[in-house]
Order: structure tokens, then sequence, then C-alpha cells
């Protein structure tokens, strides 16, 4: 393999992360109504920030995260803004948090992944709030951050192997 | 999992993510926020929302196909155990729809009846524009879908966008070939409406929940508003045309008159995008055509 094709490859190892994220965004804006549309869709966006700043920042550069949520911004026709604010603040958190949940027990990062979507709801119901001039129902909110609590580990062992057999190993 | 601990524990600092950038974007993220409560409309912030309207629209076309496919699969699933009851729902629906297209055909004849008359000019016809819905946020708050037909189909920002139910929202933001329709449930909806049979005008605004609630701006102050009056579009501000079906009247929640929508956005597939012009003063005074087809029910009434 020439060196520019090394480098290519390394460079598409780094931004495969951000891709994740961004596909995760694209899945928000699909028409997708499981049940009549009683089955939220889950903000896989949320878990490929939280996944990679914990076990791989290197790979979730700030600039990512801002990306991704300013996609989301806009493509959901919301504040600008919003969402990139809740994924860098999640980041933010996540890292300072970063050499307690390094090496734990699965069941234990679940459980910070919980705290940080009720974190990033609560910012979210704040200021929706505030925009809209009173307090919004919490319902939909909830079922859509529940949803993507639920599937965490689904995806959190997608994404280990996936960093470790592609982005690691390959 | 011992290979994720593998660059270290060293936290902030690293070469590839500072905590400087890191609250730099932050920040920068707030002032664009702040930014964006104040002037939602900048032209800036339009221009970018409809270009990422542009550049994601071929993707999502491509997907909602095989999505509305699995939508399909997973709401049959369901149906299969109601088939019985959904059978007998239906005979009688179809029953009660026979008897509703007499009367508009009776209804027809009236109409056709006064259109000869020299006093009445029909307004001019308007052409809708068919498109499907190829995506759609996902969002606790923001309420909106992307339809495939945009500036080449002539579409503007404030067209009505219908379904064949009833009223869905309207058209905020248009890319050459996509816009955003910003449903009726959202929390920046207000669409003008009135209240059949009560002499009521008001703004239906959406607050995220189902059932978006009128603000009444124009009444008489005992407004006797039952249960089960239609809602429909008043065309006030000249925007949208008067007598869209939007819903019926659910009941009173505190201060609220709650409107339960015709529209069903779980099943909204195919709609339909009112191109309507407002018609100029002397047209409109050549032709008063507002209140026309209430008068034409009135006289078959009495």
């Amino acid at each position: 393999m020439g060196y520019r094709a090394e480098h290519l490859l390394s460079l598409l190892k780094t931004v495969a992360p951000l891709l994740l994220g961004l596909l995760g965004v694209i899945i928000l804006a699909l028409p997708i109504r499981l049940f009549e549309g009683a089955a939220p869709t889950p903000i896989i966006p949320l878990v490929v920030v939280f996944f990679w700043s914990i076990y791989a920042p290197a790979y979730m550069p700030s600039v990512s995260v801002f990306l991704i949520g300013i996609l989301q911004d806009l493509l959901t026709g919301g504040p600008l803004g919003l969402w990139a604010a809740v994924y860098l603040v999640t980041q933010f958190v996540v890292m300072s948090q970063r050499s307690y949940f390094l090496g734990r027990e699965q069941k234990v990062v679940w459980l910070g992944f919980a705290l940080a979507a009720a974190s990033a709801s609560l910012m979210l119901w704040l200021v929706m709030s505030l925009m809209s001039g009173g307090l919004l129902p919490v319902g939909g909110l909830l079922a859509q951050m529940t949803t993507t609590v639920l599937i965490y580990p689904l995806f959190g062992v997608a994404f280990g192997e996936f960093h470790r057999r592609i982005l690691v190993e390959a | 999992m011992e290979f994720l601990g593998q660059d270290g524990r060293e936290g902030f600092g690293r070469r590839a993510n500072s905590r400087f950038v890191l609250i730099l974007l932050i920040l920068v993220s707030i002032l664009l926020l702040l930014s964006s409560l104040y002037s939602a409309q900048a032209s800036v912030f339009k221009k970018a929302r409809e270009g990422v309207l542009d550049a994601t629209a071929p993707v999502l076309e491509v997907f909602s196909g095989p999505v509305a496919y699995f939508n399909g699969l997973a709401g049959n699933v369901s149906d299969y155990f109601n088939v019985l009851e959904q059978n007998k729902a239906l005979r009688d629906e179809n029953a009660e729809l026979r008897q509703w297209m007499n009367e508009a055909l009776e209804l027809r004849k009236v109409v056709g009846a006064y259109d000869g008359l020299q006093t009445y000019r029909a307004p001019p016809a308007a052409q809708p524009i068919d498109a499907y819905v190829i995506g759609e946020t996902n969002d606790a708050f923001a309420r909106s879908m992307i339809v495939n037909a945009g500036r080449a189909q002539n579409i503007e920002a404030g067209y009505a966008v219908v379904d064949n139910r009833g009223l869905i929202g309207r058209i905020v933001d248009t890319g050459a070939r996509a816009s955003r329709v910003l449903l009726l449930t959202d929390v920046q909806s207000r669409i003008p409406v009135y209240v059949e049979g009560a002499a009521v005008e008001g703004l239906l605004v959406g607050n995220t929940r189902g059932k978006p609630a009128i603000t009444i701006t124009e009444g008489a102050d005992d407004v006797a508003i039952a249960q089960g009056q239609r809602v429909l579009t008043s065309g006030a501000g000249g925007v949208m045309p008067r007598g869209l079906p939007v819903g019926v009247i659910d009941g009173e929640h505190g201060d609220d008159i709650m409107v339960d929508l015709y529209a069903n956005y779980a099943r909204t597939r195919l709609v339909r995008i009112i191109n309507y012009e407002f018609p100029e003063v002397g047209e409109a005074l050549d032709a008063v055509e507002d209140g026309a087809g209430e008068e034409v029910v009135a006289v078959t009434e009495g």
C-alpha cells in the first residue's frame, strides 16, 4: 500500500465515528413509524458521542460532535445549536468522568449513559420550554430517551466490536 | 473489554481532543442558540436549512421506500388480530359514507344552479401539487415532515398541506426539490381557524401534544362550543384558503379548547400542497366568494 492510500485509510478511520453519528441523524429523519408510530426512534448519535468520548476520544474530536449536532438541528428544523450544545455538554461531562468509567463493568457504563441521557433530556426540555413560553409535556421526550437507554447495550457491543476489529486492528 | 482502555486514563488534554476546543465549541453552540432565538428566520440560517434539505433529500428518498415497507409489515401484524372488528367498522362506515355521497351529489346540483347565476363567479381553481413524505423529524419537540417537492414545483413557504383526511400543516422551508412541513402539533405552529356553527375565530396553537388547542381571537363572550363541532381554516391573513378541514372539537381542558385533528400523522404518506393565491382586491369585489359555500348549506338546511 502506498503512502497516500495509507494516509487516506487512517483519515477514514478517524472520521468513521463521525460518519456513524451522521448516519444516526439521517435515521432520526426517516419516517420510521413502527407500530403506528407508537415506538419512538432512538437517538443513536447520543450513543455514538457517549461511546467514543469514553473509550477513544481521539476518534470523536469535539468538532465531529459539533458537526453531528448542527446537522441534526438543521435537519429537524429546530433552533440551531440546541443539539450541538446538548451533545457537546454530554461529551464534556462524560470526559470529565472518563477515568471513573474506564475498565468498569458494562452495567456501570450503561447506568452512566442513562444519567447522561437524563441530563440531556433536562437540557432539551428547559430550552424548548423557555422558547415556547410554557412548560412543555415531557411524555414524548421520556419515551424517546427510555428507548435510547434500552438499546444502549446493543449498540455498545456493536460499536465495541466495530472499534476493535475495524478501527484499531484492521 | 480491556482493549477499550488502551489509550490510557489521561482524560482531557489529548492532542486530538483538547478541553479548550470543546469549551469553545460549547460557547459557539450557545451563541448560535441565542441568536436563533432572536432571529429564527434569519436568511443565513434559512439558507443553511434549505441547503441541508437539498443535500439529504436524495438519501431520504432512497430509504423512505424500504422504511414504508417495514412500517406496513409491523403495522399489519397487529391488524391480523382485529381484522373482523375492522371489517365490521368499515362496513358501518361505508354505509354512512354512501348517505353522505348522496347528500353531496344533491348539494353539487344546488351549487351548480348557483354557479349558473350571473352574480356568482367561482374563484380561480387552485392547482395543488402532490408529494410523498420522505422524512419526518422523530424529535420529542420539533414536529415536521419532509416532502419531495420544492421550488422546482413552485412551492413557497406558507402553503397549506393536506392529506386525505384533512390539514396536516404548512410549508416552512423550501429547498430545490424538497420542503419541510411544520405539523399542527409543533410548538411553533399557529394556524388561523374558525369553529363551524359558533361565530368564533381563533388560532390553533401547537403544543407537542396530539391535540392542539384553540386560542380565541374573536367571538362573542358566551361562546357555546360543543364537542364534535368541526374546526376549519379561517383563511385569516390570506395565506391559506378558507374552509380546509382541520378537526373536531374534543372538549375543554382548563382554558384550552382542544381539537381532535383529522390528520393521523402515523399514516400520512401522500400529501397535497395547496398553492393558494389570495385574490386581488378588485377580484375579491367581483366575486364575493367567501361565505358563498356556507350560504348554500344554509339554504338546503332551511
